[in-house]
C-alpha cells in the first residue's frame, strides 16, 4: 500500500472542485539514510548531501535535502492527491533554502484553476518546515479523468 | 544598468548543445529503487495490474526519474573536491558562485519501463536580472527526453542563478 494514499482520501472530484480550495497536507521526515539512498538512486555524488563537515564548510547548517528530492516529493504530494486516473503535466519549484535531516517538512497545496471541459486543474503548492520556513514555492498542472 | 556579469561569447552559445544525446533503457529495478528511495509507493510503479488498471500499457517511472536514469557512468577521478563530476562544456561567466534557483518541468507522455529515452541538453537562455542584492545571471539549461516511438516525452529545465 501506499502509505501516503493509505488515508481513505477518495479522488478530487472534478464536479464539486473550485479554485480555493485546499489539499491535505503531506509530512516527511528525511533522515540520513534517506538521504544516502537517494543520493544512491539518483547517482547523485554532491558531497554537501553525505558529509557533514564538508557541508558545514560550504556554510550549511548541516548535510541537506537534495533539491531533486523535494521536487520528487512535490510530485508525490499531486498524484497520491490526484488518483492514479489522472496525469501529471507539469511543475515548477525554486529552490529557496534547504531542508535538513531530522525536520519535518510539510507540503501544502491550493487549486487555482479548474477546466472542467479538460480536467485541467492548476495547483500553487508550498514546501516548508513545520516551524514555518519556506523552502520550495512550486505550481503543479494535473489533468484529472473527465467523465 | 550594472556591467555586464555574460562575456559575448557565452551570449553566442545560447542554443548549443551542452550534452547528449544520451540514450538508455528505463530499467524497472532502477525506476522501482528511486521510488523507494524518495519514498514514493504508487502502485503504478511496483504493480503491473494497477499501471495498466490507471491506463498505462505497463509499470510507469515516477515523474522526474528521467533526468536521473540518463545519468552517464563515470570513473571517480572526473570528481571535483565537491563531489561533482567535472563538466566537459563550461559556461564562462563573470561570477564567483553559482547556485541551484529551481527547475521547470513539462510532462508530454509517460514514461514506462522498458522505454529507450533520448536525452539531449541545450544552454536555452543566459539573462542578466537586477535583484535586491544587484546584478545576477539566471542560466536556463533544457533537456528533452524522446522515446522509442519518436514521442517527445518531458522537457526539463534547469535554472542556474550566478551572482
Amino acid at each position: 500500500m501506499n502509505p501516503a494514499t493509505d488515508t481513505g482520501a477518495a479522488a478530487p472530484d472534478l464536479e464539486t472542485l473550485e479554485a480555493g480550495q485546499e489539499l491535505p497536507p503531506m509530512h516527511k521526515f528525511p533522515d540520513e539514510a534517506q538521504l544516502f539512498l537517494y543520493s544512491a538512486a539518483s547517482h547523485n555524488p554532491h558531497r554537501i548531501h553525505y558529509d557533514r563537515e564538508y557541508a558545514r564548510f560550504e556554510g550549511h547548517d548541516d548535510i541537506i535535502v537534495h533539491g531533486p528530492l523535494q521536487g520528487a516529493w512535490l510530485t508525490q504530494f499531486v498524484t497520491d492527491w490526484a488518483g492514479p486516473g489522472a496525469r501529471l503535466l507539469g511543475v515548477t519549484w525554486q529552490n529557496r533554502a534547504s531542508g535538513l535531516p531530522g525536520e519535518e517538512l510539510v507540503f501544502s497545496g491550493t487549486v487555482t484553476s479548474v477546466d472542467s471541459q479538460t480536467g485541467v486543474v492548476e495547483l500553487d503548492i508550498a514546501e516548508h518546515t513545520s516551524d514555518g520556513r519556506l523552502l520550495m514555492p512550486a505550481t503543479a498542472r494535473v489533468r484529472l479523468p473527465t467523465a | 544598468m550594472s556591467e555586464s556579469l555574460i562575456p559575448a561569447e557565452t551570449l553566442e552559445r545560447v542554443g548549443e548543445v551542452l550534452s547528449g544525446p544520451v540514450t538508455v533503457v528505463i530499467d524497472r529495478r532502477e525506476a522501482q529503487r528511486y521510488a523507494y528511495a524518495v519514498g514514493d509507493e504508487n502502485p503504478i510503479y511496483f504493480d503491473e495490474v494497477a499501471a495498466q488498471a490507471a491506463g498505462y500499457r505497463t509499470l510507469v517511472a515516477p515523474p522526474t526519474y528521467v533526468t536521473h536514469a540518463v545519468v552517464q557512468p563515470r570513473t571517480a577521478s572526473d570528481l571535483r573536491t565537491d563531489g561533482l563530476y567535472r563538466e566537459g562544456t563550461r559556461i564562462r561567466l563573470q561570477v564567483d558562485r553559482v547556485m541551484f534557483g529551481g527547475e521547470e518541468w513539462d510532462f508530454l507522455e509517460p514514461v514506462c519501463v522498458g522505454d529507450e529515452i533520448t536525452a539531449i541538453v541545450r544552454l536555452a537562455a543566459v539573462d542578466q536580472k537586477e535583484g535586491r542584492k544587484g546584478p545576477f545571471v539566471r542560466q536556463v539549461r533544457e533537456t528533452t527526453f524522446v522515446n522509442q516511438f519518436g514521442d517527445e516525452v518531458a522537457r526539463s529545465r534547469m535554472i542556474g542563478i550566478a551572482r
